[in-house]
């Protein structure tokens, strides 16, 4: 983690320790993304030799985890909450349920039908 | 009437070379899914808020410069009404034993 950590923090929302760990984790994916995506190619591509696919498996599953998409998780963006949390509004149940009625979610009000 | 393969397999080739896709008559595992995936990447990248420059990052780069602080001089009024009316913060107790002495009650 120390290798991947930026020296200036750059998050602007909630600091939490388990905000900026996804934050390193989505940066590190961003980077190592297109040398991902090649490996899996060489693995699936059936027409190259037995020994390329391979080793392409081996350098793939020695790659560090942070460079996996499967580590990266949706955290409340006001209360750093790992569950609960919905994808239009990047908040966790309770710190949208806050905001909503303050008025502060545009087009948001209390649902009754 | 059957169509000789060779006609489909050229029509094939015609239809890809007019819609620009790959051409695979046999079916055989290439991998080009893969490469046609578009990159997530920046997407996911962009999640979190980056970090917005404040006015104490002003005062920092500026330092003779006047600025004025709304929510800090807020902050400040507020506490100047709470002590005018005898609310403010009590003192800092200096050691353990001082803080004892009137806090604790015998249970």
């Amino acid at each position: 983690m120390a290798q991947f950590r930026a020296k200036k923090l750059d998050l602007g929302c909630f600091i939490n320790i388990k905000n900026i760990r996804d934050h390193t984790k989505r940066k590190v994916f961003e980077q190592h993304e297109p040398e991902r995506q090649a490996l899996r190619y060489l693995i699936r591509n059936t027409s190259l030799p037995q020994r390329t696919r391979a080793q392409a498996q081996l350098q793939l599953t020695q790659m560090h985890c942070y460079t996996r998409p499967t580590q990266i998780k949706n955290r409340c963006i006001m209360g750093g909450k790992g569950r609960g949390v919905m994808r239009d509004f990047r908040m966790a149940r309770f710190q949208f349920r806050m905001n909503a009625l303050a008025g502060r979610l545009p087009g948001v009000k209390k649902a009754s039908w | 009437m059957a169509v000789p393969r060779s006609r489909i397999v050229d029509l094939m080739k015609a239809q890809c070379r007019i819609f620009s896709t790959i051409f695979n008559p046999e079916r055989l595992r290439m991998g080009n899914k893969i490469l046609r995936q578009r990159l997530k990447g920046p997407a996911l990248a962009a999640y979190y808020p980056r970090r917005v420059a404040t006015i104490k990052d002003l005062q920092k780069l500026y330092p003779n410069y006047e600025t004025y602080d709304e929510d800090e001089e807020d902050r400040l009024e507020h506490i100047q009404i709470q002590k005018s009316r005898g609310k403010g913060a009590p003192k800092k107790k200096k050691s353990a034993a001082e803080s004892k002495k009137f806090g604790k009650k015998k249970r």
